[in-house]
């Protein structure tokens, strides 16, 4: 157990010191621009982008200036050219709405993605399944942001429902807080609804006609019990794997389209704003700290699901 | 498992019950926690664009004015009051009008006595002269009206550590202000924010938008964190301005004023509307418009604005060195259309000076919309280099004028690409002499105080090309025309002839098509129900009055 | 070419009459009957002909400008009028409204606020949006293909290196990488030594979606290629002396083609969905080309008074995705009924 989890975290170091070079190469390489003239910020002059050239060493090896980038994000040091703000300091703020949003839609997207599928998997061919399997594939295919705009328009407007502005804080007001979070987590849970949906039933349809659900017929069980117990228990399995991915993948800014259109201030909105200003920081700030989160997140689930695992825990090699 | 069910179960119940309750709490919208009562409460703005610095020596647009007016006081001041009488000089932290030498070139004031910043600082005169440094050293577009004070050039050009023309007394308080020649427009730039005093704990060389200095006016910078939001807080230390003397500088009719930005329009509106916001800075967007006047014509009024639109073109590069292009573009503008994508707001005009500016006189040296004859001048000039690069922002109306003129553009013939900017960054990225391809863009002036110099010398005087923040996008630069603007700066207003001068300064300016102005934007004030209409007023020059707001 | 499903005899066929000679009886190729089973699956056959017929309207946009709608997708008629029953109508109205859709030649869909035939632009705008969707998918598909024959065939460090590189691509959202490359190229666009890309040319959202996904193909494929490679008739061919590119390519790809063609009808969709965020958010398309992302990104400023000019463009990607997800289900089950192909998401 303890080799496997050893392996598992110098894998993850591995992977982020990677994610580290291809940031760097986004950034700061690839660009067919000065960067210093960008670094300099919107009050440059040439005296200020030829201290700066120097400051950041564009002459000095390339090494060098990976180092140098490192060190800023590392020591939360980097800073936004449009702004003059520190970038990590902006993304702390922006977390409490973004894992406000995350969290509730995940909760929801799971509760009926497992309603959903169970269903579907359970009444397999016949037209409940159907008509929600019509229902997931719409909703994959939808663009978020559409869907939002689209909501915002009937239940915002149309129908008064739900107040359109921004986030408010949990610690200022807990009922506006949820009011002005159900659309967006409506929103961003449609699309996973239907993805998850779909893996669970096929999932729940491939353990159906394992033998230990006949076994479990067998020794009298009512049919109910054998669908829970055993057939949606052990159908889970795979979709915790992929929720740990989803999840990270939402707040490590996949989040930033229906942040955008229902004004939340969350990390995925600083990116956002970062697009419109060419304001390359904060988007080398979100996205390193979206793709560690990633990685850090799925080595954490990997770790767990390893503890639960019996074969694992007893040492043998690790599933591949 | 029945554990899991009964997790299941709660967390379903859990969330119909919030979706419950929440649905059922409604929202017939409390944006303040502050009730009633005169003097008090909370009130929430709203910003398309946040400010381009929070700073009151670099601030320079209508947004960055509209919330520092009432945060910084210089030592005069423009009245709180609505229309032309809003542009009357009047005495802020200054004891009185300053006294001017017989030949125009010697100011004396006198600092009113036991003034205290927002944070407790005693105010100095020499936090006059400090502010005056600011100027130069953190490479301010509005430096360019102080430059005739004497030593002023030395000062930013590195040669003098002071400004040898700024004599200041801190135990006394007197002020004197020598400058290189009479200045019509002197009164009107002391007046402006950028002269307003700052503690020497600012930095010097370097936008303080982040730590903004301690507020001299009714409201202080309580909190910023640009470009999202910003928050106004009553000034504990205004009683000592007002204690002073300072009858003209109005006080705070609310205790918080939060400033929020929101790239949408169409939403501020609905907001408003719907009572969730109690301000807008921008007008309602064209499609909005119709139904704002005709529904809530109880909180809604149109407002007059003093402000010119225009397209810059960049005189020193081709293709727009060569007149004729210019005058091509000039040609193929059709002020109706762009009317339309304002919502019907924009009076069509072809001149510098919008009316209302002293010295305006209506003339069209381009009749059109004539696009064969812009295609024509287009042919003679034939330029070699077509592919051209045309800036607009990210405003919804702006990014429409954008694609407008990349299509009239297209048109005449060139290979156009659009560059859309977010709003807060845009101005400082095309005033920035290091951004690549500024050809043309979007542009508009809005009136700082009522002299046609204000029109003329930051938007057209060659001495106004900047390294960064400067506000000569068209990067103009006509020797004789220079010289008859300096020239024209040293007489007053009054004098005969001067406006007339003025009106043929703007013909000469058209003439060489600077610039392809097209009209001037009328602007509104849209309210929340809860919020005073009859006393909010929208100043000439600093937009909505933020001490003019209060709860009904 | 090489079945590993073996000769298969079509079950419903009519027992045949004895006496008749067993040389024409003939087995059916797994592509055969692949088709049959597809054929069979009339909602996705529907929905591969929906598909079929976006594509062949949107290809026809030039037809629908030039001939019917007498404009371009970026031309201004701000203040034009045009004939509606025997009146002249504005096409934007003085006060800024644009005029609503109606049936007529022009304007069908109505007006955006700069004047611009909506329909024309969402003909324009679906060739853009079609054609990069289509272009990177099949750039991460041949990239794919690649990345997993090399992997699978050769194992070793080679397998361990592009493994992990596709390990770590894997770890970046998406959306934040497309964003990412998105506004780090649109300063100065993208220079490959032997040329220059401009920021705003249509080939660098291409690149940055048709990189962005090639993990999600490289990892399935490669499964199924270290899985095939341990068959004898792989072994045969190797004991053949046949050299490795010729038993990547004749042996092992065409045994992949299916997961293959089913993974790119679906990663069409998924690249659909993301050009338009991209486009949405302004790192992809940019404006005033049409794309079907930014005509929801301009339609979403007047959402409330004009609510088809957002609805339309996205209703408009959801039938395509919807078509091309439904198809590719269909395609997989007919393909492999045993569903062993699954898009990693």
């Amino acid at each position: 157990m303890f080799r496997f989890v050893a392996r598992r975290l110098t894998g993850m170091i591995a992977v982020l010191f990677a994610i580290s070079v291809i940031v760097f190469l986004i950034f700061n390489v690839i660009p067919n621009s000065n960067p210093a003239i960008r670094i300099a910020g919107k009050n440059a002059n040439p005296e200020l982008i030829a201290r700066v050239s120097s400051d950041l060493g564009l002459d000095q090896p390339i090494w060098v200036q990976y180092l140098t980038l490192m060190k800023k994000i590392f020591t939360g040091t980097l800073t936004s050219y449009a702004s003059a703000q520190n970038v990590t300091d902006q993304i702390w703020r922006g977390l409490p709405a973004t894992l406000s949003l995350t969290i509730g839609a995940a909760v929801l997207w799971m509760v009926l993605a497992v309603v959903f599928g169970y269903l579907s998997a359970i009444h397999s061919g016949k037209f409940t399944d159907r008509a929600l399997t019509i229902l997931s594939l719409v909703g994959i295919s939808m663009p978020v942001f559409w869907l939002a705009a689209i909501l915002l328009y009937f239940l915002t407007f149309k129908v008064q429902l739900f107040p359109t502005s921004s986030y408010v804080p949990l610690t200022t007001d807990p009922l506006r807080w949820a009011s002005h979070l159900i659309l967006p987590w409506l929103t961003l849970a449609v699309l996973y609804v239907g993805f998850y949906s779909r893996v669970l039933r096929s999932n729940m349809l491939d353990v159906m006609n394992e033998d230990y659900v006949r076994t479990a017929r067998a020794k009298g069980l009512p049919e109910r019990q054998v669908r829970i117990r055993h057939v949606l228990r052990n159908s889970m399995i795979p979709i915790v794997t992929l929720f740990g991915l989803d999840f990270g993948a939402v707040v490590g800014g996949g989040a930033i389209l229906t942040e955008t259109v229902f004004n939340i201030n969350g990390v995925g909105l600083y990116a956002g704003r970062a697009i419109g200003s060419l304001d390359l920081p904060p988007l080398v700030g979100v996205t390193m700290f979206g793709a560690f989160f990633i990685v850090f997140f799925n080595t954490v689930v990997d770790i767990l699901y390893a503890f639960l695992d019996p074969r694992i825990r007893l040492g043998e090699a690790a599933p591949a | 498992m029945t554990k899991m069910r009964k997790a299941v179960t709660a967390t379903v119940v859990a969330a119909l019950t919030t979706f419950g309750v929440a649905a059922c709490g409604g929202d017939t919208g409390d944006s303040s926690s502050g009730a009633g009562g005169t003097g008090t409460g909370d009130v929430n703005v709203t910003m398309t664009s946040f400010p381009d610095y929070v700073d009151p020596q670099l601030s320079y647009t209508v947004e960055g004015w509209e919330t520092l007016y009432n945060v910084y006081t210089p030592l005069l001041t423009y009245k709180h009051a609505k229309g032309e009488d809003g542009t009357t000089v009047v005495p802020g932290l200054a004891e009185a009008m300053p006294q001017v030498s017989p030949d125009g070139k010697t100011y004396k004031l006198k600092l009113r006595s036991n003034m205290k910043y927002s944070d407790g600082t005693p105010i100095k005169a020499s936090d006059f002269t400090y502010a005056i440094q600011r100027l130069f050293k953190a490479n301010s577009g509005g430096s360019v009206f102080y430059e005739t004070i004497v030593g002023a050039k030395d000062y930013a050009g590195g040669t003098a550590n002071t400004i040898s023309g700024i004599v200041t007394d801190d135990a006394t308080g007197d002020i004197t202000i020598n400058l290189t020649e009479p200045n019509g427009t002197f009164d009107s730039i002391l007046g402006l924010t950028f002269a307003a005093p700052v503690p020497p704990t600012t930095p010097l060389d370097k936008d303080a938008t982040n730590n903004p200095p301690p507020a001299s006016g009714p409201f202080m910078i309580s909190n910023v964190q640009a470009p999202q939001t910003m928050t106004l807080e009553r000034n504990p230390n205004f009683k000592s301005v007002k204690d002073a003397g300072a009858t003209e500088v109005a006080d705070a009719g609310v205790d918080k004023i939060t400033i929020t930005q929101n790239k949408s329009n169409t939403a501020q509106v609905t907001d408003i509307e719907q009572n969730r916001v109690d301000y807008m800075s921008d007008p309602p967007d064209a499609d909005r418009l119709a139904e704002v006047k005709s529904r809530f014509a109880d909180r809604f009024r149109m407002e007059e604005s003093i402000n010119t639109y225009y397209f810059w073109m960049n005189n020193e590069k081709a293709p727009f060195n060569d007149l004729r292009v210019r005058q091509a573009v000039n040609y193929a503008i059709d002020p109706e259309a762009l009317n339309r994508v304002f919502g019907g707001r924009l009076h069509a005009s072809q001149q510098i000076l919008p009316p209302g500016m002293p010295g305006y006189q209506e003339f069209k040296l381009y009749p059109g919309p004539d696009l064969n004859k812009a295609k024509q001048l287009i042919a003679e000039a034939n330029p070699a280099d077509k592919d051209i690069t045309v800036w607009t922002d990210d405003e919804p109306d702006r990014k429409r004028i954008g694609e407008y003129y990349h299509d009239v553009l297209s048109q005449l013939g060139f290979n156009a690409t659009l560059k859309v900017i977010s709003g807060d960054v845009y101005w400082a990225t095309i005033g920035n002499q290091s951004t690549p391809d500024l050809d043309t863009g979007f542009g508009d002036w809005f009136q700082d105080f009522p002299h046609p110099d204000d029109f003329f010398r930051p938007l057209l005087n060659g001495a106004s090309i900047l390294p960064t923040n400067g506000n000569n996008y068209s990067r103009a630069r006509f020797p004789e025309l220079d010289a008859k603007m300096n020239e024209l700066r040293t007489k007053q207003l009054e004098d005969p002839g001067v406006k007339d001068q003025y009106a043929a300064l703007d013909k000469a300016y058209m003439e060489q098509a600077a610039w392809a102005p097209y009209g001037n934007e009328q602007y509104t004030t849209f309210l929340s129900e809860r919020m005073d209409f009859d006393k909010s007023y929208r100043h000439l020059l600093f937009s909505q009055d933020f001490s003019s707001f209060a709860i009904k | 070419m090489a079945a590993p499903f073996g000769e298969v005899e079509v079950a419903d066929e009519p027992p045949l009459p004895t006496g008749v000679p067993l040389a024409t009886v003939q087995g059916r190729s797994p592509w055969y009957l692949a088709g049959l089973r597809l054929r069979r699956n009339k909602v996705s056959l529907g929905f591969g002909v929906l598909f079929i017929a976006i594509v062949l309207l949107c290809l026809a946009a030039p037809l629908w400008a030039d001939h019917v709608a007498h404009t371009t997708p970026d031309a201004n008629h701000i203040t034009d009028t045009i004939d509606v029953g025997g009146q002249q109508v504005d096409i934007v109205s003085p006060d800024g409204t644009p005029i609503g859709p109606g049936l007529r030649g022009q304007y069908l869909l109505g007006a955006d606020q700069n004047g611009r035939d909506v329909m024309v632009r969402l003909l324009y705008g679906g060739r853009t949006s079609l054609f990069i969707g289509v272009v990177s998918a099949a750039i991460t598909t041949i990239v794919a293909v690649v990345v997993g024959l090399l992997c699978g065939y050769y194992r070793g460090w080679i397998d361990a290196i592009l493994s992990r590189v596709m390990d770590v691509v894997w770890a970046f959202p998406v959306l934040l990488l497309g964003i990412a490359l998105g506004t780090a190229l649109a300063v100065g666009g993208l220079s490959l030594g032997f040329t220059t890309i401009a920021g705003d040319s249509v080939w660098i959202p291409i690149l940055i979606i048709g990189l962005v996904y090639v993990p999600y193909m490289a990892r399935p494929i490669r499964g199924e290629i270290l899985a095939l490679r341990e068959k004898e008739f792989v072994e045969a061919a190797v004991a053949q002396g046949k050299g490795s590119l010729r038993i990547m390519i004749t042996e092992l790809l065409p045994n992949v083609v299916s997961t293959i063609i089913v993974f790119f009808t679906l990663n069409i969709a998924n690249d659909m969905l993301l050009e338009s965020a991209l486009s949405f958010l302004g790192a992809g398309v940019r404006p005033p080309s049409a794309s079907w992302g930014t005509m929801i990104a301009d339609g979403y400023q007047t959402i409330y008074t004009a609510p088809h000019l957002t609805i339309i463009p996205g209703l408009m990607i959801v039938l395509t995705v919807l078509s091309l997800n439904v198809f590719g289900d269909g395609l997989r089950d007919a393909l492999d009924p045993r569903a062993k192909i699954r898009l990693e998401h």
